[in-house]
């Protein structure tokens, strides 16, 4: 109860933060009255094939939090090579490299920038993987992709 | 007329220089806010790499991750002995509950000056006993080994059976004894 008391609070902390100097292209603010539950949005990065696309995420904050890192998932279906199918991100931040300076802030920083940097070595996507050398080919598909899917 | 404008004029510059006093004093306070709270740092310590924590905040932080200990901030390699705590003017001794379940924070480590003239030796006196308390084991072996066959009253009589198997035993144990100190040379 104590611990979730201290959790709530540097949550409270991070989201007076964000309201007070909110960043380009990224967004967040709790689902409900809970929490330890945000919705936060992020804008495609500027001169990549993802510009011009919005995407909607999910946070879910654990008790532990900030010493083991939020879990989050794409909620608008995402088409990229470090994104499986259910919204699952494979980003390091998020697993091993995470540090309880990480905030809800430079976790979709992180996101949005692995937009346009994905890591095609270990895919979740394999299609993307492959079709991510070809960034002409990529976009179409990409847009066909997100005009299908962005309002689910 | 002219008054109330000028009190108005000057009350309204002076508004956004009280403003701008309260950035810094906000600046200020975060200066001193922990690194993984985000709240102004209690029981505060510093990292070598001079990161400043509440301790029970970084003591967690250590828990959570005892095979992989660093800095949140810089991944520096940290540890219990590796922070300093800050003992500021106003140090209250208010009971936080969270503090009965770690332990205090570490003291600081205050060094006499001076007096750098010390047997340099001592630093691993531990291990230096330890050692040797091993390596006089052979040498007993040794002493046993060569007593044996000197004047015992059981010493069994030449040419028997006994006599045989007792040299034989002595030798055995002579070779595990050599074995076991060149072991401890070259090992």
């Amino acid at each position: 109860m104590k611990d979730n008391h201290a959790v709530s609070k540097r949550l409270q902390k991070e989201l007076m933060e964000l309201m007070r100097c909110a960043d380009k292209g990224i967004s967040a603010f709790p689902e409900s009255e809970n929490l330890f539950k945000w919705i936060g949005t992020i804008n495609g990065p500027q001169d990549t094939v993802y510009a011009g696309h919005k995407y909607k995420l999910s946070l879910e904050f654990p008790n532990s939090y900030p010493y083991a890192p939020p879990v989050v998932k794409f909620l608008t279906p995402c088409f990229h090579p470090n994104v499986d199918t259910c919204g699952l991100i494979c980003l390091d931040i998020l697993k091993d490299k995470w540090t309880a300076l990480y905030d809800v802030r430079t976790v979709l920083l992180s996101i949005q920038s692995l937009l346009g940097e994905p890591n095609t070595q270990s895919p979740l996507n394999q299609q993307a993987s492959y079709l991510w050398p070809n960034q002409a080919a990529y976009k179409k598909y990409l847009d066909e992709f997100y005009n299908k899917h962005k309002d689910s | 007329m002219a008054e109330t404008s000028e009190a108005q004029a000057s009350a309204s510059a002076s508004a956004p220089g009280g403003d701008a006093g309260g950035e810094d004093d906000k600046r200020d306070e975060r200066m001193l806010e922990c690194n993984i709270c985000l709240d102004t740092a209690r029981d505060a310590v510093v990292s070598m790499c001079g990161h400043l924590f509440c301790w029970p905040c970084l003591h967690q932080w250590l828990e959570t991750r005892p095979s992989r200990k660093v800095c949140p901030v810089c991944k520096a390699a940290i540890s219990r002995d590796k922070v300093i705590p800050l003992y500021g003017r106003g140090n209250t001794k208010q009971e936080d509950p969270r503090n009965k379940q770690v332990p205090p924070r570490p003291a600081g480590q205050r060094t006499e000056p001076e007096n750098n003239s010390g047997f340099p030796g001592f630093g691993f006196g531990e291990g230096f006993h330890m050692s040797f308390g091993i390596g006089a084991f052979p040498f007993g072996v040794f002493t046993s080994t060569f007593n044996f066959g000197d004047s015992r009253p059981s010493a069994a009589p030449h040419g028997t059976a006994q006599y045989e198997e007792e040299q034989f035993l002595s030798k055995i144990f002579l070779w595990v004894a050599i074995l076991f100190v060149l072991w401890l040379i070259f090992a």
